[in-house]
């Protein structure tokens, strides 16, 4: 498994293989505040780099989570329908969004120290 | 832009790890444990708010007629021991600034919008009404939840609902902006701390203004700048009992004029079945009436979106329409408030 990347979008992905995970940041968690719905998409859904993968309703706002990469969804947390704080406690980790075939790889994501830089 | 004020607390809040916005001007905390878990505080126990943004001037009694002449309600008749909330009213019969009146026997305190203080101090100097401004040297903290007051009566003696009282530091009425019980107190800045310190060995805990704000839509409150604003009346924000004034006052005309046509905007409440938060713009359609959100979240009780939307004229249906992003989303107006 390569390392966690970030977009300048606040996504986070992993690429392994031939498949990638995708959920956002801790930033991101913490700007937008209490997360209190997601809309998933549908496995088998087909996604362009940068197309609206995920819909993030919280407290302050309304969020959107691109797609890093042209992709093919596999598989999404469900557990997020039911429980959406999992992406504030735990973004990086329990709160990953959706799993997806890679289409086409695209691995221009941000290091996370890079990414650290460029969020503050 | 001129810098942003700060409440004598502003480095407490710091202290607290308080998310900082800034709010009409002033630099204030969003929220401390997050949004969701301040608003289970205050339902659930207990929870205090540094207001002291909002303006505070003292009145004088000498005055009385002149100021009822500017609100909807009736100020002057009622005992000096109560809290009254009411509405500026332009000559056109919209909103200035909705504002809590503390009456006491000595003293007359008018408390309004952080948004608004300079423009009522511009309309109180229009009509010649005398001020004190005791915004920047004292605090305001608002101690709100299911058991606010048992906490704060081992503090201070508590008056009846609507009902103010002075005792010692404390200035102070049993009113509040989240719908369960509380006291809004007014102190000198430097007893603030002290005050807090002992709310907290209490268990009350801090809150921001991410929860005031869902808290006080889920308690049905309107928030001056949404619900309420220069292009809005009481009237069609839903807020006919406050209009008690028997004598003349400044936009009457207008003011009944609706209440008898019924000819003007209607805010409503609704509920949504979905999992999108229509939010404060977002436009709708209910029985061919158009209609535009004022205000719109997740009732963290209730756990469904709620909010406020204000038609242009009164929708015979309760079936609301919403374009959330360009998706249809179905809705329902309600009749009574979100909480029963």
């Amino acid at each position: 498994m390569s390392e966690t990347k970030y977009l300048e979008t606040h996504e986070w992905y992993i690429v392994d293989g031939d498949n990638v995970t995708v959920g956002i940041s801790d930033y991101a968690q913490g700007e937008l505040g209490d997360i209190v719905f997601v809309t998933l998409p549908e496995v088998g859904q087909e996604f362009s780099k940068g197309d609206a993968i995920v819909e993030v309703e919280a407290t302050k706002t309304v969020a959107e989570a691109y797609a890093p990469m042209n992709c093919v969804i596999t598989e999404v947390n469900s557990t997020l329908e039911t429980e959406p704080e999992l992406i504030n406690n735990d973004p990086v980790g329990e709160g990953w969004m959706v799993k997806a075939e890679i289409k086409e790889m695209d691995d221009s994501g941000m290091s996370y120290q890079q990414y650290e830089s460029f969020i503050s | 832009m001129s810098e942003s004020k700060t409440t004598s607390l502003y480095e407490f809040h710091l202290s607290k790890n308080a998310k900082i916005i800034d709010f009409a001007g002033w630099s204030m905390p969003f929220s401390y444990d997050g949004t969701l878990k301040e608003h289970h505080y205050v339902r659930e126990s207990a929870g205090y708010f540094d207001v002291s943004h909002m303006g505070r001037l003292r009145l004088n009694y000498s005055q009385i007629e002149e100021i009822n002449y500017l609100i909807c309600s009736d100020l002057k008749n009622i005992s000096n021991t109560k809290a009254l909330y009411s509405i500026f009213i332009s000559e056109d019969g919209t909103a200035i600034d909705d504002v809590i009146f503390w009456k006491f026997e000595d003293d007359l305190i008018l408390i309004c919008n952080a948004s608004n203080t300079n423009k009522i101090k511009t309309h109180l100097d229009i009509h010649s009404i005398n001020y004190e401004d005791l915004t920047m040297n004292t605090d305001l903290v608002a101690v709100q939840g299911k058991n606010a007051i048992d906490i704060v009566t081992n503090i201070m003696s508590v008056p009846d609902k609507f009902s103010t009282s002075k005792e010692g530091k404390y200035v102070y009425a049993r009113t509040g902006y989240t719908g369960e019980d509380g006291l809004e107190v007014m102190l000198d800045s430097n007893d603030t701390l002290g005050f807090i310190s002992e709310l907290e060995a209490k268990g009350v805990k801090p809150c921001g203004l991410g929860s005031r704000d869902t808290l006080r839509l889920e308690a049905s409150l309107p928030l001056y700048g949404f619900e309420l604003t220069d292009d809005i009346s009481p009237i069609e924000a839903g807020l006919k009992w406050t209009v008690t004034n028997k004598d003349d006052y400044l936009g009457k005309e207008v003011i009944d004029h609706q209440i008898e046509s019924k000819e003007h905007k209607h805010l409503k409440r609704f509920k949504l079945n979905a999992k999108q938060i229509a939010r404060t713009g977002t436009i709708c359609i209910s029985d061919g009436v158009e209609g535009i959100v004022t205000s719109g979240n997740i009732s963290p009780i209730l756990g469904y979106p709620i909010g406020f939307v204000l038609f242009k004229s009164n929708p015979a249906d309760d079936l609301v329409e919403f374009d959330i992003r360009g998706n249809l989303i179905e809705g329902n107006l309600l009749y009574k408030r979100f909480l029963s």
